[in-house]
């Protein structure tokens, strides 16, 4: 009786929390001007999904965060490591300084770096530019907080031997740091990758013309251009989420580890 | 000696990416952005140069502006709604989670899924959920609604607050849930076992035991509840754009212009200074609250 109350309430709140996305993915997959019909499809149709991607230009959009969520997620994971490495197993001169200073940055909410950001980068010429959407977000102070604390848990004597053998320190960050704290390293990719994904208000800002747009752009734009088009619409956001659900569903164990590490430590 | 300098030297070739994208790109636009909130953009093809000094003008003008007012009390209404929903969703469904039946996984993904997706896309559904006439919640409680119906819920002054903070708990929610059963998991069988030889049962253990215990989860969900609030935008920009307009203090307002929108208003109109002026209020306030409320949490 215990666990059929349990079945029945924990199924009732799973339904609540994924209805919109279900109903989202129906609606896309409804024929076009019968949305607004509050039924299921009767006839599923890939019509929205070849119309949003192709002629609207989200497998464009689509492109572009691909490369923006990518390259930015794995260049930070690697820098973040790299300084990760030194934060932990090195002393050097104002080590203690240094690090409470990257931080403090994380208590700065976002918002508050975005004009600046924007002048250095309209500055340098990046306005609607890669570069510009990348480079300014390569300093992931959550991550080098996380994989600092990890890599402080792997024991000198192995580094010792490492150095005895004659391998240099770049080699022993590659060949063992990385190799050893590689949970942590996934989580932390990860996270960014999922951040960059749905960076949506920075996108917004340095993409203007309509090939550079990422896809929450995109549908920012196309939201206030067709107002009335629902399906294509859910199509769109579609074509947004699905990948993020499919990274999240394979890679849980990451992103969850990654989530009680930085509240538990943090 | 050498050995040090080179030893340095070393560790500093491993900081220097990041610390140099930090210090370009965090560091010195956080300077900057104190010195841009003294100022005023003059020459709007020179943002950079075209800058004067106007002192605190930025902030007196913050001070005397009714919409910055206004936007701080509608975020807090905001905060009031989705904070505490927020923690007893999460902790229910921490709860509920602890219980290791089958399937229990599977739930646990459901329930966390919808916080990795994208506020602004999410926001977009719920935008046609909670839309009037054609709307699907409008459709279901018909009977129930009167004016709703035409308006959908997020036309309406009144329900339009609860809404967006409805569809953003169950967006963030598995956030909350994934601390909770952490936190949970750490709390000792035996603190149990004692308070039940007490004779302590279900609710008494959950107000006396657990929810003391599980106090740290708490504060950081209110905290980082109070920095999401003021900062909350893409799913306002998605879902409501600010509106709908009131009639309060003497001008027409946003029922939904929040800290935010408020923000970005001025940022994108080019009133950079003030956009910047606008951020150090709203860092200090979320710095203030949290400090505050952590404070105050310590001392009980």
């Amino acid at each position: 009786m215990k666990k059929f109350l349990w079945y029945f309430s924990v199924t009732l709140l799973a339904i609540i929390f994924m209805f919109p996305f279900v109903w989202m993915l129906l609606t896309a997959l409804k024929e076009p001007g019968t949305a607004l019909v509050l039924s299921l499809p009767k006839k599923l149709t890939l019509y929205n999904f070849k119309k949003v991607l192709f002629e609207f230009g989200f497998s464009r959009f689509f492109l572009n965060s691909l490369i923006v969520a990518l390259s930015s997620a794995t260049v930070s994971t690697l820098f973040a490591s790299l300084a990760a490495f030194a934060f932990a197993k090195k002393s050097f001169f104002m080590k203690e300084y240094l690090f409470w200073l990257f931080i403090a940055s994380m208590m700065v909410p976002g918002l508050l770096y975005v004009i600046p950001q924007f002048l250095i980068v309209y500055k340098l010429g990046w306005i609607n530019t890669y570069w510009g959407m990348i480079v300014p977000h390569l300093a992931n102070v959550f991550g080098l907080f996380l994989i600092t604390q990890f890599m402080r848990q792997v024991p000198d004597s192995l580094l010792e031997s490492a150095r005895i053998d004659g391998a240099s320190e770049f080699k022993i960050w590659w060949r063992i740091m990385v190799p050893l704290a590689f949970p942590i390293v996934a989580t932390v990719f990860l996270l960014n990758f999922q951040f960059h994904w749905s960076n949506f208000l920075w996108q917004l800002i340095v993409a203007q013309s309509e090939e550079m747009y990422t896809v929450p752009v995109g549908l920012a734009m196309f939201k206030s251009a067709h107002e009335e088009a629902y399906t294509l619409e859910m199509a769109a956001s579609s074509v947004s989420i699905v990948p993020i659900s499919l990274l999240f569903i394979f890679a849980q164990r990451y992103f969850i580890e990654g989530i009680t590490q930085g509240a538990v430590k943090g | 000696m050498k050995k040090g300098v080179r030893d340095n030297i070393n560790a500093y070739s491993f900081i220097l990416p990041f610390a140099f994208i930090y210090m370009v790109f965090l560091f010195l636009p956080f300077i900057y952005s104190i010195y841009l909130s003294f100022n005023q953009v003059t020459d709007f093809s020179d943002v950079f140069g075209g800058l004067s000094f106007v002192g605190l003008k930025n902030y007196l003008f913050l001070f005397r502006d009714k919409e910055f007012w206004w936007a701080l009390v509608v975020t807090l209404y905001y905060a009031l709604i989705i904070i505490p929903l927020n923690i007893v969703v999460s902790l229910l469904l921490a709860i509920l989670l602890r219980k290791r039946y089958r399937l229990n996984s599977m739930y646990r993904t459901f329930f966390f899924l919808p916080f990795v997706l994208d506020a602004f896309v999410v926001g977009i559904v719920w935008t046609f959920i909670y839309a009037g006439r054609y709307g699907l919640l409008v459709n279901i409680l018909k009977p129930l609604i009167g004016g709703i119906y035409e308006t959908g819920f997020l036309g309406n002054a009144k329900t339009v607050m609860p809404s967006v903070a409805l569809a953003m708990t169950l967006k963030g929610a598995g956030f909350g849930m994934i601390l909770y059963i952490a936190a949970l998991d750490g709390i000792p069988k035996e603190v149990y076992e004692a308070a039940e030889l007490d004779g302590a049962t279900g609710l008494k253990k959950l107000w006396y035991i657990t929810l003391p215990l599980i106090q740290p989860v708490t504060t950081f969900m209110v905290i980082i509840g109070i920095i999401g609030a003021l900062s909350a935008f893409a799913e306002f920009y998605a879902m409501t754009g600010g509106g709908p307009i009131v009639y309060k203090w003497g001008t027409p307002l946003g029922m939904t212009k929040v800290t935010g929108l408020y923000l970005f208003n001025h940022f994108s109109n080019l009133r950079l200074g003030l956009a910047a002026a606008t951020s150090f209020v709203l860092l200090v306030l979320a710095l203030g609250l949290s400090i505050t409320y952590s404070k105050i949490q310590r001392k009980r």
